[in-house]
C-alpha cells in the first residue's frame, strides 16, 4: 500500500481523497495556488506545497510544477480527482516514467475514451448501442448533409474533444445546418482547440443515466448500479439519484452490462463511469464515459455502502477487489444536490466572496461533502461548487424529504447559493414522481421567484 | 545541521493561525529553540522571530510571510518587521523596499551552476538587473532565476539544495544599495 499520496487538485474533491487516504493510513500532500492558501484542503493534508499562482493553467494543470513536488515530497502515487488533469494521458504517462502510480486508468483507456467521436465508434464495435449518428468526426457540409439524412433533423453536433456537456449544439433544421456547423467549429476550436466535430441524432427529453463501473488490474470488474441526473441546467448536472426512478429491471440490466462491456473493451482500470441516453421508449444509448471518479460518486457510496476512493487507491496499489458483482448489494434511494456558490435569481451568476456563517445539516441519513467553512473566502478562479448534500432513505420519498429538510437546516452566508432552486426543485410534482428529463429544469421550474 | 536554522513550516504555521484567527489581535508562540511573536496593525501584521541565544539577522517577517499575511506580497505591508537577535539584542528593522527573489515554479534550489562551482552570488554581492542569482533544478531540468532589480543581495534565505514551492522568497536584494 502507498505510504505518502499527493492529490492533484482542490475542493471537495481534494478533501474527500485526503479522508480517503487517512482511512488507509496514507500520508497526504496537498498542492495549491496561492489563492488557496487557506484551503480546507490545506489544512487537513499533512503536508502542502504552493505549486503556482491562481490561474489553473499555471498551478493545478501545471504538470512540471506538480510533478517536482511529488517527486520533492517522496510521493508514491498521485490522485488526479475530477476535472484539472484528471483526463489528462500525459499525467499518468509522466507518472509511469519516474514510477510514481497514477489512481486512475491506463493513459489508452483515457486517450480512447477522450475523444468522444471515437469512443461512441469502439462502442459501436463493441455492440454497445450508440446513439445512430456519423461514424466518426464529419467533413463539410456534404458529408454532414448525408449523416443528417439518415439521421433525421433535429439532429446534434457535437465536438470530438468536448464532454461534460461541453461543446455540443442543436440544429433544428436543413436551414439552420450551414451557420450551425460553423460556429460549432469555431467554439469547439475555441474551447477545446479542436475544431472536429460529429452528429449525433438528438434524443428527445431522454434521461441521463449513468453506470458506475469498477475494475483492478487483474480483470476483476464490478458494475455498482445506475445514477439518474437528468436535473441539470445548461448540460450541468445539479441533483442526481440512485437507483433512477421509474426504470424496468430489463432496462437497468441492458445498461450495466453494456457498461460492464464497454470498460472491457478498452481494458479499464479503477473507477470509471458510462453516461447513456434514456429515451422514452426506454431505448438506450452511450453517450461518453469519464475515464475518472465523478462528483457525484457519494450517490453509490450510499446505496452500496462502498468507500470508491478508497477503491481506487488499492486497485491503483495492485490489489484485486475483493468482492465480486454478487457481493454487490443495493440497499435503499439516495439523492444529491450539488450546491453552488451562484445566485439562481440573477441566472446563477457565480457569488465569490467570504463565507459569513456555514452551519451544515446533519442527522440521520444525511452527508456533506465540502470544502466550506465559515471565514473562507471562495475564490472567483475555480468552479462555483461550495458543498455536496446527499440524503438517503429507505425509499426514494423518505430521501427527498430528508434532503428537503437537510437544505432548509443548511445556513450559508456570506455568498449567494443554489439552495433556493434545489428547494424548488425538490417540491416539484414532477419531480416527486419521478419524471424527469434532462429539460426538466426548462420545462418545469419558474425561476423568476426563486 | 545549523542550530541558528529557522524552522520556516513553524513560523508559517503561526502567521497562518494569527492571520486567520478574527479575534486575535497578537499571539506569541515559544518553544525551546523558537519564538515568534505575531501582531496584527492596521498596516498588516507585524512579527518578530528569535532562534536560539545565536540569533539569526534574518529577513523574519519577510521569508516565509509571502501570501500567509493579508496584505499581498512579498514583503509585509508598510511598517518595519522587528527582530529580536537573543536576549536582550538591540532590534534590527528591515527597510521596506527590500526586494525578494521569489521562486517562480517548485524545484530544489541550488546556489551554484554546479556542484563544485562557487555560488552565483553571496550576501554583499552587487547584482545587476537579469543577473543570474540561483537555480531551481526540477525533473533533472535545471532554470536559472534572475534578479529582477539591480542592488546589494542582503540574504539568502534557503538552504542549498533544499526543495521550494512556488512563490517562495529566495534571496533579498536591497535595492537602494
Amino acid at each position: 500500500m502507498f505510504r505518502k499520496v499527493l492529490i492533484a487538485n482542490r475542493g471537495e474533491i481534494a478533501v474527500r481523497i485526503i479522508r480517503a487516504c487517512h482511512d488507509l493510513g496514507i500520508r497526504t500532500v496537498a498542492v495549491y495556488s496561492d489563492v488557496d492558501r487557506n484551503s480546507l484542503h490545506v489544512k487537513l493534508a499533512d503536508e502542502a506545497f504552493c505549486i503556482g499562482p491562481a490561474p489553473a493553467a499555471e498551478s493545478y494543470l501545471n504538470i512540471p510544477n506538480i510533478m517536482a513536488t511529488a517527486e520533492l515530497l517522496g510521493v508514491d502515487a498521485i490522485h488526479p480527482g475530477y476535472g484539472f488533469l484528471a483526463e489528462n494521458p500525459h499525467l499518468p504517462e509522466i507518472c509511469a516514467d519516474v514510477k510514481i502510480a497514477f489512481i486512475g486508468p491506463s493513459p489508452d483507456a483515457i486517450r480512447k475514451m477522450g475523444d468522444k467521436s471515437e469512443a461512441r465508434a469502439l462502442m459501436a464495435k463493441a455492440g454497445v448501442p450508440v446513439i445512430p449518428g456519423s461514424a466518426g468526426p464529419v467533413d463539410g457540409e456534404r458529408e454532414i448533409l448525408q449523416v443528417a439524412q439518415h439521421v433525421g433533423f433535429p439532429l446534434m453536433l457535437k465536438a470530438s474533444a468536448g464532454g461534460g456537456g461541453r461543446g455540443m449544439r442543436v440544429v433544428h433544421t436543413r436551414d439552420d445546418l450551414r451557420t450551425g456547423l460553423l460556429v460549432a467549429q469555431r467554439e469547439a476550436e475555441a474551447a477545446f482547440g479542436d475544431g472536429r466535430l460529429y452528429i449525433e441524432k438528438y434524443v428527445q427529453e431522454p434521461r441521463h443515466v449513468e453506470v458506475q463501473v469498477l475494475a483492478d488490474a487483474h480483470g476483476g470488474i464490478v458494475h455498482l448500479g445506475a445514477r439518474d441526473c437528468s436535473v441539470q441546467r445548461r448540460h450541468q448536472k445539479l441533483i442526481e439519484e440512485s437507483p433512477p426512478p421509474l426504470l424496468r429491471e430489463r432496462t437497468l440490466a441492458t445498461l450495466t452490462r453494456a457498461a460492464v462491456r464497454a470498460a472491457q473493451s478498452i481494458h479499464y482500470t479503477s473507477a470509471g463511469t458510462v453516461e447513456f441516453l434514456v429515451d422514452k421508449g426506454e431505448n438506450v444509448y452511450f453517450m461518453e464515459m469519464n475515464t475518472r471518479i465523478q462528483v457525484e460518486h457519494p450517490v453509490t457510496e450510499m446505496v452500496t455502502g462502498l468507500d470508491l476512493v478508497k477503491e481506487q487507491i488499492r486497485i491503483a496499489a495492485g490489489e484485486r477487489l475483493d468482492f465480486s458483482q454478487r457481493d454487490v448489494a443495493w440497499h435503499g434511494h439516495a439523492l444529491e444536490c450539488r450546491i453552488n456558490a451562484e445566485d439562481p435569481r440573477a441566472d446563477f451568476r457565480p457569488s465569490a466572496g467570504t463565507i459569513v456563517t456555514f452551519f451544515p445539516p446533519g442527522g440521520p441519513g444525511i452527508r456533506v461533502d465540502t470544502h466550506g467553512y465559515a471565514g473562507y473566502t471562495i475564490p472567483p478562479h475555480y468552479d462555483s461548487l461550495i458543498a455536496k448534500v446527499i440524503a438517503w432513505g429507505q425509499e426514494r420519498e423518505e430521501a427527498i424529504l430528508r434532503m428537503r429538510r437537510a437544505l432548509t437546516e443548511f445556513e450559508i452566508t456570506g455568498i449567494a447559493t443554489t439552495i433556493p432552486f434545489h428547494l424548488r426543485v425538490l417540491d416539484n410534482g414532477f419531480f416527486r414522481r419521478g419524471e424527469v428529463y434532462t429539460n426538466f429544469v426548462q420545462r418545469r421550474i419558474d425561476l423568476s421567484d426563486v | 545541521m545549523d542550530s541558528n536554522k529557522i524552522d520556516w513550516e513553524q513560523v508559517r504555521e503561526v502567521l497562518r493561525i494569527a492571520g486567520e484567527a478574527a479575534d486575535v489581535a497578537e499571539l506569541t508562540v515559544e518553544t525551546p529553540t523558537l519564538k515568534v511573536s505575531v501582531k496584527k496593525t492596521a498596516a498588516g501584521l507585524e512579527m518578530r522571530t528569535s532562534a536560539n541565544p545565536h540569533g539569526d539577522r534574518v529577513g523574519a517577517g519577510v521569508a516565509p510571510a509571502a501570501g500567509a499575511l493579508p496584505a499581498a506580497g512579498a514583503l509585509p505591508a508598510a511598517g518595519a518587521v522587528g527582530l529580536a537577535t537573543g536576549a536582550g539584542a538591540a532590534e534590527l528593522a528591515l527597510p521596506d523596499q527590500m526586494k525578494a527573489v521569489t521562486a517562480p515554479m517548485v524545484g530544489t534550489f541550488y546556489r551554484s551552476p554546479s556542484p563544485d562551482a562557487p555560488p552565483f552570488v553571496t550576501e554583499g554581492d552587487r547584482v545587476d538587473a537579469g543577473q543570474t542569482v540561483c537555480i531551481i533544478e526540477a525533473m533533472k531540468l535545471f532554470n536559472e532565476i534572475q534578479s529582477e532589480v539591480r542592488g546589494r543581495v542582503a540574504r539568502v534565505l534557503v538552504e542549498n539544495g533544499t526543495p521550494v514551492e512556488y512563490g517562495q522568497p529566495l534571496l533579498l536584494i536591497d535595492p537602494l544599495a
